[in-house]
């Protein structure tokens, strides 16, 4: 018996020693990390990898290093998946990176439950007014920011001038409203028995149902300054709202709908670049696709429609923060990068080589006007610019977090034929309304 | 003491713990702790980074009585386990049994058959999308050739879980390999007797494959009921927008789980949950290894 006992007992223990050591290996996160030149070290972590947007953040990151001897920030990359989940383990075990790029509209919670920094501390108060209020704003608990935007996005309607001519209307004069938008897609229409050789229209390609409901109220379902007292879902506007996107499938046909949808969906056969769809909500960016796939195209750019006249192009955009994780060794330096980063050159910069919509107001009407670009890129630039001032975002209040989970399901029976629209936006609101009850 | 002599079975069971030391010293070393924590963790409000109080058990009993969301994500979960075990585990024995005659080209047979084993993950959720696409994909297309109307597969909140039955079915290779392997292993002689006694094919497979390959057959029932449980990529890349749509169709427990713990941050409610499946897993798996005796026959095992 003990002559084997011996062995094993060796055996564990040897096994638990080395999986203690490294267990234990963290860093201890209190005390500066500094590299061999003496200089301290941000460790950022962004997921920007791609071969188009590599390149311009290491630019950005290295400009940064060499405009001054004190910070040597390294970037890592970490696919779009894993980043934010890895960020959250650092930040429990308590050695997270100093800077990274994170999800606007969670950064309010974020600040709530400890995991981003507040930033108040680091700027003075006129630091927010180089950025969209909008995008500002939803960076903001309780009065402070948790993180500093740095991209976000708008959308804006693309239309096919070449369709326009042909079907007589005027290209200088895109549709403004949701009745015009109806009725240019009805003459843009070329009807082939029960197929189409050219689509007008479709309102849920590119967006949601939401950016219309968005589009409709000026606001988001919990209002301006998006408070749960009122939850404004199951309202007669939205129900109107739901049933015309409706009409519009009804219209042309499922199978119209769904077979340009797959083309839509595999990207370089999207029908917008071959004329088979004469208009498309999308993001600005898609100006790049047009350029990649369909450099020949004539098309214009022009403000979301509006629900009727006078109430405002309101669109929808999203967006990313540059935040501090709770415990980063080094708060000082992280934010002098972050500083840098959401400066207006570092902007530009990236707004230009990506032609990406920036939070910097600056650096994004400069970069519509930046010779870099085409002159078709300065249109669609300046068409973006002019759509953030409309843009909305829509951030998950803090007592109701992932509220859209208990949304979309309804909406989608609605549209599948198995709810009404009244019934389906009843069942959202109170579901809703329970998250939040829940939640307070 | 020291000289006393080790029985031959004590000698066994000691080389026994060797061989699945690996498995006790990892479970020790990197299971054990966080299963613990999680335990733990379940009775609290715990958020991962700046809250841990005792909740005692509120997360519990809010899961059970007043979460819609909890019980649509158990019921589609126990939906694709009682379809996709059954249909996966015929399905493999039904193509092993083919692919163990002896055909001219047998090899290429078996090894194209194998082939969708070899492809994992999200590439294949991305071809089985376009596939399965209700205008342009191709099974849709092949069954027009045959007058059926195909549905609208992952658009339609009755056939999604079907659709991924069908994908499933379709990487049978994997446990076909299982089946195959313990098939060749059938003595010939067994097949002989019974042929000079004059059964047919049929009750030959009957009555002498299926009794032998049923270690192999428990064996993939309980892997593959384990593992229907955890289901989560597959509704996280092809639900869209990752959200388990359409209709919460494809709202998994799993999926649900992470929904709670990464972007609610409500870590504590989904420690329960994972807890709750723990239980539910834990208990089927009982339950089978209890039928097992009354079904599964180990040659040479002593009665």
């Amino acid at each position: 018996m003990k002559k084997l006992r011996m062995p094993l007992l060796v055996l564990t223990s040897t096994t638990l020693m080395l999986s203690a050591c490294a267990g234990f290996q963290t860093n201890n996160s209190s005390e500066e990390e500094t590299n061999e030149e003496g200089k301290t070290v941000v460790d950022f972590w962004s997921f920007w990898g791609s071969e188009l947007r590599r390149p311009v953040i290491d630019k950005i990151v290295a400009d940064f290093n060499a405009s001054q001897d004190e910070i040597e920030v390294k970037h890592t990359y970490s696919p779009w998946g894993d980043i934010w989940t890895k960020e959250l383990a650092a930040i429990a075990a308590g050695n997270p990176p100093d800077v990274v790029i994170n999800d606007i509209n969670a950064t309010a919670i974020r600040g709530k439950e400890n995991q981003a920094m507040n930033l108040s501390e680091f700027m003075d108060d006129s630091f927010s007014e180089k950025f969209y209020p909008e995008l500002w704003n939803a960076t903001l608990y309780e009065g402070d920011s948790y993180g500093i935007p740095f991209n976000t996005d708008t959308r804006v309607l693309f239309y096919n001038t070449d369709a326009f001519e042909e079907a007589g209307l005027d290209p200088e004069d895109p549709p403004s409203t949701w009745a015009e938008l109806e009725e240019y897609a009805a003459k843009l229409d070329v009807k082939n028995g029960d197929d189409y050789d050219r689509l007008g229209f479709y309102p849920l390609w590119g967006v949601g149902y939401d950016v219309w409901l968005l589009n409709a109220n000026g606001e988001n379902y919990f209002g301006e300054d998006n408070n749960v007292d009122n939850v404004n879902i199951n309202t007669e506007t939205n129900a109107e709202v739901l049933n015309w996107l409706k009409s519009w499938r009804d219209r042309i046909g499922e199978d119209v709908v769904n077979s340009y949808q797959a083309q839509i969906d595999s990207q370089q056969g999207n029908p917008f670049f071959s004329g088979d769809l004469a208009m498309l909500v999308q993001q600005p960016t898609f100006y790049t696709q047009i350029s990649e796939y369909a450099e020949d195209l004539n098309f214009g750019v022009a403000p979301l429609p509006e629900y009727e006249p006078g109430n405002g192009h309101t669109s929808w955009g999203g967006g990313f923060v540059a935040e501090i994780p709770e415990g980063s060794s080094d708060p000082e330096a992280a934010w002098a990068f972050i500083e840098y980063l959401t400066g207006a050159e570092a902007q530009e910069y990236w707004a230009v080589q990506n032609f990406d919509n920036v939070a910097n107001i600056e650096a994004a009407e400069a970069a519509a006007e930046n010779d870099e670009l085409s002159e078709e890129g300065q249109m669609v630039y300046q068409m973006a610019v002019e759509s953030m001032e409309n843009t909305l975002l829509t951030p998950a209040p803090v007592e109701a977090p992932g509220f859209y989970n208990y949304i979309n399901p309804h909406v989608d029976e609605f549209f599948l034929g198995s709810m009404t629209a009244e019934e389906a936006l009843a069942q959202a609101q109170a579901d809703v309304e329970d998250l939040i009850q829940k939640n307070q | 003491m020291g000289k006393k002599r080790l029985t031959i079975r004590r000698k066994e069971s000691i080389y026994g713990y060797i061989f699945i030391m690996p498995f006790i010293v990892g479970f020790f070393a990197f299971t054990a702790g966080p299963l613990l924590f999680s335990l733990a963790g379940s009775f609290t409000d715990y958020n991962i980074t700046s809250r841990m109080d005792f909740v005692g058990v509120e997360n519990y009993q809010t899961l059970i009585v007043d979460d819609g969301l909890f019980r649509t994500s158990l019921w589609n979960t126990i939906y694709y386990v009682a379809f996709s075990v059954p249909l996966t585990t015929l399905g493999a024995i039904f193509i092993s049994a083919l692919l163990n005659q002896d055909v001219p080209g047998i090899r290429v047979f078996r090894t194209l058959y194998y082939l969708p084993a070899v492809l994992s993950g999200v590439g294949v959720y991305l071809l089985w999308m376009q596939l399965l696409e209700p205008g342009t994909g191709m099974v849709n297309l092949l069954l027009g050739w045959v007058g059926i109307d195909g549905p609208n597969w992952l658009y339609d909140p009755d056939w999604t879980k079907p659709s991924l039955i069908l994908m499933k079915l379709w990487s049978v290779g994997g446990s076909m390999l299982l089946y195959l392997a313990s098939m060749q292993g059938v003595s010939k002689s067994l097949y002989e007797a019974a042929e000079i006694d004059g059964a047919s094919r049929w009750r030959q497979f009957v009555h002498i494959t299926i009794p032998m390959i049923t270690p192999v057959i428990f064996f993939d029932v309980v892997t593959s009921l384990i593992g229907g449980f955890q289901i989560f990529q597959e509704a996280y890349i092809m639900s869209g927008n990752g959200e388990g749509g359409p209709a919460n169709s494809l709202l998994f427990y799993n999926l649900y789980m992470w929904n709670q713990a990464f972007e609610n941050f409500d870590m504590g409610y989904a420690m329960a949950m994972s807890w709750i499946l723990f239980v539910i897993v834990f208990v089927l798996t009982l339950i089978n290894l209890k039928l097992a005796p009354r079904w599964v026959h180990y040659e040479g095992e002593e009665k």
